[in-house]
């Protein structure tokens, strides 16, 4: 299986060769997988150093003179230290781009705070001209970047550390559409990025007490498929937001803004709770102590006695 | 030396005056500070097209200290970028005039400034966006003093020099406002650090300014430059002159009849 991240350099390849317009900028991360960009794109690669605020600025320059800039590195160092110049220099400039986050929330468990990003949702949300996405296997990104790196917008990709494991067919992915999983009629899942296999899994147990389990998978954050989630909810009228965020600002709360006017709404989010993550171990191990599990839904859903 | 005696100069700061004293609002010595700077590269080095703004062999100016806007519109507006209309509602309710650039509203305006330490990173991004394009425009972006405390100025400088973006051309508007906070101040010595060629100028001599854009040679492939400007907040103006309360304040008509009898 191809990780997210590779298949992203496999695509900046694919996609370079073809248009001039692409342009990777990556601060001195990648540069490993991305040679093969390097050697076929001469003079439109740059690892231009550990700068991230100066790096967000000169994508939008580059944006401002018609190219397609890509800029990559760790998600918080750029989300979080550039955010201004994301806010001004490309979104108030109305300035299309591409950034491609590595790390999403704590896939670097035992790198501490400093490189945890939960919170990106939220700020990003804030910004007009913004799209998010959260690719969580290969073939998401390679077609989501594709349907979105030329449009006008920023697009910020949050590739993700982990694969949901479930196979979507690629014609089934398109930018600004959710995917409906599953079909069921007692509750609804949605889930984003590798918390898709959580949900799956839930689902499983679910049905074995008799419940009915639909799950919505939302790979694009912004702009969101409120209509599929609304029909999906108006239907089950219980809803579950499983999602790698914090609790503030995340996929849970524009689920709930969609729905919340549906008569006998039940709603509940298995999300990062509004603190800092501060414990080491694996990916797994801050999953289960944040109470991202399949245990943490199935246990809502069996509170509702459907 | 020539100190300001030009009087399309004159012209341009009582007409900055004028602009706060209608709008109520605005930064008359950070004005005055670069308009010296701004007119004369108007005048005799930008190539520009002001029925079209965003020609492709233009020259980009980026103002990155935005709240001296006042010099750049004073500029727009002479070389017909912007209207009478628009000069009258600087600050006014529909106007396209405030007190920062904005690009998404000012034709001729590359970049909205106002929060310091973009202009010459954004700059950056446009100069190699343009080598990779295969074009040779030059650059030029002028900062504050004040704003090379902002670490991008220094992140965009060593991304520039080591990229070898020669077409790049930045002025430092060394007005001493840096050094109230900040005492230890040797701005040509670091631009010299960070391996850009360093030059440093009366910044109110047009000779001296045009001597040294001459000096610079926007070599594609080469090393950018730097013209550090010895200036002076609120120049041309005793009154106002100097650190302190002029940074951002309306003259009052008393105030204003001294300041427009020092522009005659």
């Amino acid at each position: 299986m191809i990780s997210p991240r590779q298949q992203f350099a496999d695509t900046m390849l694919a996609i370079g060769q073809a248009d001039p317009d692409l342009v990777v900028v990556v601060g001195d991360i990648s540069h490993g997988i991305l040679k093969p960009f390097a050697a076929a794109c001469p003079g439109r690669y740059f690892n231009i150093g550990i700068l991230e605020a100066t790096m967000m600025s000169m994508g939008a320059g580059m944006a401002a003179v018609g190219l397609y800039p890509v800029l990559h590195t760790i998600a918080p160092f750029m989300l979080e230290r550039a955010f201004e110049q994301i806010k001004l220099d490309f979104c108030y400039h109305r300035l299309h781009g591409n950034i491609v986050t590595q790390g999403s929330a704590f896939d670097y468990s035992n790198l501490g705070c400093t490189h945890h990003c939960y919170g990106d949702f939220a700020l990003l949300k804030t910004l007009q001209g913004c799209e998010i996405c959260f690719p969580a296997s290969a073939v998401e990104f390679d077609r989501l970047f594709r349907q979105a790196y030329r449009n006008d917008q920023l697009t910020v990709y949050r590739l993700a550390g982990y694969d949901h494991e479930v196979a979507l067919a690629p014609g089934d992915i398109e930018f600004g559409k959710a995917v409906k999983v599953a079909e069921g009629a007692d509750v609804t899942l949605v889930a984003t990025g590798p918390m898709l296999k959580v949900a799956m899994l839930a689902r499983e147990r679910l049905a074995a007490n008799g419940c009915s389990v639909e799950v919505v998978y939302v790979h694009t954050i912004r702009p969101l498929d409120v209509d599929m989630i609304r029909d999906s909810v108006a239907k089950t009228r219980n809803v579950v937001v499983v999602e790698e965020h914090m609790r503030s600002g995340g996929l849970g709360d524009d689920v709930l803004r969609a729905v919340y006017a549906t008569p006998g709404l039940r709603f509940h989010s298995v999300s990062i709770p509004d603190k800092f993550v501060t414990g080491y171990g694996s990916y797994q191990d801050l999953c289960e102590s944040c109470g991202l599990t399949p245990e943490a839904i199935v246990s809502a859903v069996a509170a509702w006695d459907i | 030396m020539n100190h300001n005696n030009s009087l399309i100069n004159k012209e341009l700061r009582r007409q900055i005056v004028d602009m706060v004293v209608a709008g109520e609002d605005g930064h008359i010595p950070s004005a005055f500070s670069i308009l010296d700077i701004i007119t004369l590269l108007y005048r005799e080095v930008l190539k520009f097209d002001a029925g079209n703004p965003q020609w492709q062999d233009r020259d980009y100016f980026i103002l990155s200290k935005g709240h001296g806007c006042l010099a750049l519109y004073a500029n727009l507006h002479r070389h017909g970028f912007i209207t009478d209309k628009d000069i009258a509602q600087f600050c006014k309710k529909g106007g396209i005039l405030g007190e920062h650039p904005d690009r998404t509203k000012i034709p001729g305006v590359e970049a909205s400034t106002g929060s310091l330490g973009h202009g010459l990173s954004f700059a950056t991004g446009i100069a190699l966006g343009l080598r990779i394009r295969g074009r040779n425009n030059r650059l030029f972006v002028l900062v504050g003093d004040g704003e090379c405390h902002e670490g991008t100025v220094w992140e965009a400088a060593n991304v520039a020099r080591n990229q070898r973006l020669g077409n790049l051309c930045a002025f430092v508007d060394w007005n001493q406002s840096a050094m109230q906070l900040l005492p230890h101040d040797d701005m040509p010595a670091k631009w010299a650090a960070f391996g850009w060629n360093v030059q440093i100028i009366d910044g109110h001599s047009e000779n001296e300014i045009r001597r040294a854009i001459a000096q610079v040679q926007f070599h594609g492939d080469g090393i950018p430059s730097v013209i550090v400007a010895k200036t002076v907040k609120g120049k041309g103006v005793p009154l106002i002159e100097g650190h302190g309360i002029w940074h951002h304040r309306i003259p009052d008509a008393s105030e204003y009849a001294t300041i427009m009898e020092a522009l005659t």
